[in-house]
């Protein structure tokens, strides 16, 4: 059979090859990646979108969870404080309740009452970022007023909603707890309750002081079980995190499976190419050395 | 009577002898020429030229062209085929890059970044510089749009401008062609060697081959190339050029004749131009168009459901798209955010106090719902990537086994058509013998004419 005397086609056609098949192989070796293109393996690129996308929102939910555990554990240290004060209250009506006291001294413990019902109203005011952190979804303004008829009583003037806060895939915690689950209750309203004692030590009138310091005991009982809501939530949060960093782990292993090239093959399809590219070279040179011209006179 | 007859049939066989040389000669100066298929001399014996003649010479009966009409066909075809995937491969690949996940500024990762910019603002629903980062966000995700059909449109204009390059290049060769066919059946008429005509042809239908495809039919008068669906390219003598004319969508269609060919040349680095301007980049204008539309109209009818922290009903966020005339062609070039203020964001519900964030978990949901045509955003870009990505790897890997089959096909051309000069040196050797075979013939005669003509000599001294 007649052979194809014009070898050069075959030979430039392999010389192609060889050569694409190394620029492939050092591109993934430079880059690390195997695919770089949608069209070098459009399944993966288009898995790869929506990892990112995936990979995105862990991150984001990752973020909003520590913004969040920011605000809470300012509101649960301002709990603290709330709780730290109205224990003084409790036992400062204790105090005036055994009897044993004159109206001065008890004047004196009324001061102090009024006092701490005055911090507790700076307390139960207190923002974080610009938000009021015991308003509700009300941000109007402070949430707590004192009226302007009857200087002793303090008003709620922001509302009973939640805002929600998304921390993961169809999850969501609560984000604030209105002070009106807190220290306005109804039955253990922390203001009544003080403002309650300091009357009553100003009476004078140990019945009316010991059932004012109950009041204040229940109130704080109140603001106590309310502060559950803050650990709580803390808690789910932290353990929400340490699921989405294992999640972003495991993103990161999926996404280096779809496009992540494989050094020890890239180098290997590299040294293949090479050497199949030389060997075609070499052939190339030597085939066309010689022809019948050279043997004749 | 012999001697003489010797003679003749020598002069006979020098003249064969150099027939077949000048024929080897050619061969080997065209080794290397496109379209060039290799000719021998075919020799015969002539006839004796009277009766009891003993010496019959050599004729030259003709110079054949080693050429294999189908195999070229084939090679044609297929180079139409790897022309038309190399060409949209290479169309396209400015356009998907767009696309690619690593690609900053893309719709999918300014998407996720909106999203991202919202599910910031749930966790401080009022602060002035979160909802400024929703807006510039969404900014982002209108830029992507807008940038992205901008690519779209300039990759379909430079296949516009293509396919008018091609069409002018097309038919410069049909009237090459046309001549050339011309020739060719003048030269057959006249009893004439058409070969190097014919070389030129094939050189001409393969450089073709490559603009697009096309069907030939031998008919008496020559060649005729016709379009895939019957139109006339070149009939005989004659070329039908191919024109240009602007459609609606303000690109050039391709006419044969009057009758519109474009879509039915699907072959060549035009066909290529024609299907990656007409289908692909065309499918994939409206595709963005869509999508655009409607995740703006989603975000939109959100927004309008709440209050924004003015305790104003919420104004659309993104314009167009027009609901009124509910068409999205255009949407991905012109879409914009409509807000000028962070704090029309409308983050709460209707008639909600204005810290509440109910409304922005309703726009957070958008993430996850099917409001692309029956996918979530995500999945409607990466739908997006897939298929253009798909489109290339396919063109990709049809042009490689195209060419493949070309590479066999084209070893398969050479040993039938090829010029070696192994062979042609062994038959100029062959021929050089025949010749000085016949001179030594002649100088014999010579010799025995001589000692002839000195028998009758009245002078043998002289």
């Amino acid at each position: 059979m007649r052979v194809n005397p014009n070898y050069s086609n075959d030979m430039v056609n392999l010389m192609d090859q060889a050569q694409q098949a190394e620029d492939n192989a050092a591109q993934q070796l430079s880059t690390g990646r195997r695919v770089n293109l949608p069209s070098d393996d459009p399944a993966a690129e288009a898995a790869m979108i929506g990892e990112n996308s995936r990979s995105a929102s862990v991150d984001q939910y990752t973020a909003n969870s520590d913004s969040l555990k920011d605000v809470l554990n300012t509101a649960n240290s301002t709990l603290n404080s709330v709780v730290t004060a109205l224990q003084r209250a409790v036992s400062l009506g204790t105090e005036g309740a055994n009897g044993t006291m004159n109206q001065t001294d008890l004047d004196s413990i009324a001061q102090e009452v009024s006092n701490i019902k005055s911090q507790m109203l700076s307390l139960a005011n207190t923002s974080y970022a610009g938000q009021y952190l015991f308003g509700g979804t009300s941000n109007t303004g402070a949430p707590y007023v004192t009226d302007t008829a009857d200087p002793t009583q303090v008003d709620y003037v922001g509302n009973s909603q939640q805002n929600k806060v998304q921390i993961g895939t169809g999850l969501s915690v609560a984000s604030n707890l209105p002070g009106s689950s807190i220290f306005s209750q109804s039955g253990a309203n922390v203001f009544d309750a003080l403002q309650s004692l300091v009357s009553a030590l100003q009476s004078g009138d140990s019945a009316a002081i010991g059932t004012a310091g109950t009041s204040v005991s229940n109130a704080l009982s109140a603001v106590d079980t309310a502060q559950v809501f803050y650990g709580t939530t803390v808690n789910e949060l932290t353990s929400n995190e340490t699921y989405l960093s294992q999640e972003k782990v495991n993103i990161a292993t999926y996404q280096n499976t779809l496009v992540s090239a494989d050094t020890a093959t890239a180098a290997t399809q590299m040294t293949q190419a090479e050497t199949a590219l030389n060997a075609t070279l070499a052939a190339a040179a030597k085939v066309s050395q010689v022809s019948l011209l050279d043997y004749l006179k | 009577m012999g001697l003489t007859s010797d003679l003749n049939v020598s002069v006979q066989s020098l003249l064969a002898s150099t027939t077949a040389m000048d024929v080897t000669t050619t061969n080997m100066a065209n080794m290397n020429t496109p379209g060039y298929a290799r000719r021998r001399v075919i020799l015969e014996e002539s006839t004796p030229s009277g009766s009891g003649q003993s010496s019959t010479g050599v004729d030259v009966k003709t110079i054949q062209s080693l050429r294999d009409s189908v195999l070229d066909l084939s090679i044609n075809a297929n180079n139409s085929q790897q022309s038309l995937n190399t060409t949209i491969s290479t169309a396209l690949s400015a356009v998907q890059v767009v696309f690619s996940d690593t690609a900053s500024g893309s719709i999918g990762s300014t998407m996720d970044s909106f999203f991202s910019s919202l599910q910031q603002l749930s966790t401080s629903p009022t602060s002035g510089s979160l909802r400024s980062n929703v807006l510039t966000a969404a900014g982002n995700v209108a830029s992507a749009f807008q940038s992205t059909a901008a690519v779209v449109t300039q990759a379909q204009q430079q296949a516009d401008q293509s396919v008018v390059q091609s069409t002018s290049q097309a038919n410069s060769l049909l009237q090459q062609i046309a001549a050339t066919n011309a020739q060719i059946t003048t030269a057959q008429n006249t009893g004439q060697s058409s070969n190097s005509d014919q070389d030129q042809l094939s050189s001409l239908l393969s450089q073709l081959s490559s603009i697009m495809d096309y069907q030939t039919v031998n008919s008496s008068d020559g060649l005729t190339l016709t379009t895939a669906n019957g139109a006339p390219l070149v009939v005989g003598g004659k070329a039908y050029a191919l024109t240009n004319q602007v459609n609606a969508s303000g690109y050039n269609d391709v006419y044969a004749g009057g009758t519109d060919v474009t879509a039915t040349i699907q072959g060549g680095n035009l066909g290529g131009y024609l299907q990656t301007r007409d289908q692909t980049l065309s499918t994939l204008s409206s595709q963005l168009d869509q999508f655009a539309f409607q995740f703006a109209t989603a975000v939109n009818n959100v927004q309008t459901a709440g209050s924004d922290a003015n305790g104003n009903t919420g104004a659309a966020l993104f314009n167009p798209p027009d609901t009124t005339s509910g068409t999205a062609t255009g949407a991905a070039s012109s879409i914009a955010v409509a807000l000028t203020d962070g704090s029309q964001i409308a983050a709460a519900a209707t008639g909600a106090a204005t810290g509440d964030s109910s409304n922005l978990t309703n726009m957070l949901n958008l993430q996850n719902q099917t409001i692309i045509n029956g996918n979530t955003p995500d999945d409607a870009f990466s739908n997006l990537t897939f298929d253009i990505g798909n489109t290339i790897s396919q063109a990709t890997s049809s042009a490689t086994a195209t060419g493949n089959i070309l590479t066999q096909l084209t070893n398969q051309q050479g040993s039938i058509e090829g010029v070696s000069l192994d062979e042609e040196s062994s038959n100029l050797v062959l021929y050089q013998r025949s010749y000085e075979a016949a001179a030594k013939i002649i100088s014999t005669v010579d010799t025995l004419m001589g000692n002839i003509l000195d028998m009758g000599a009245v002078n043998p001294g002289y």
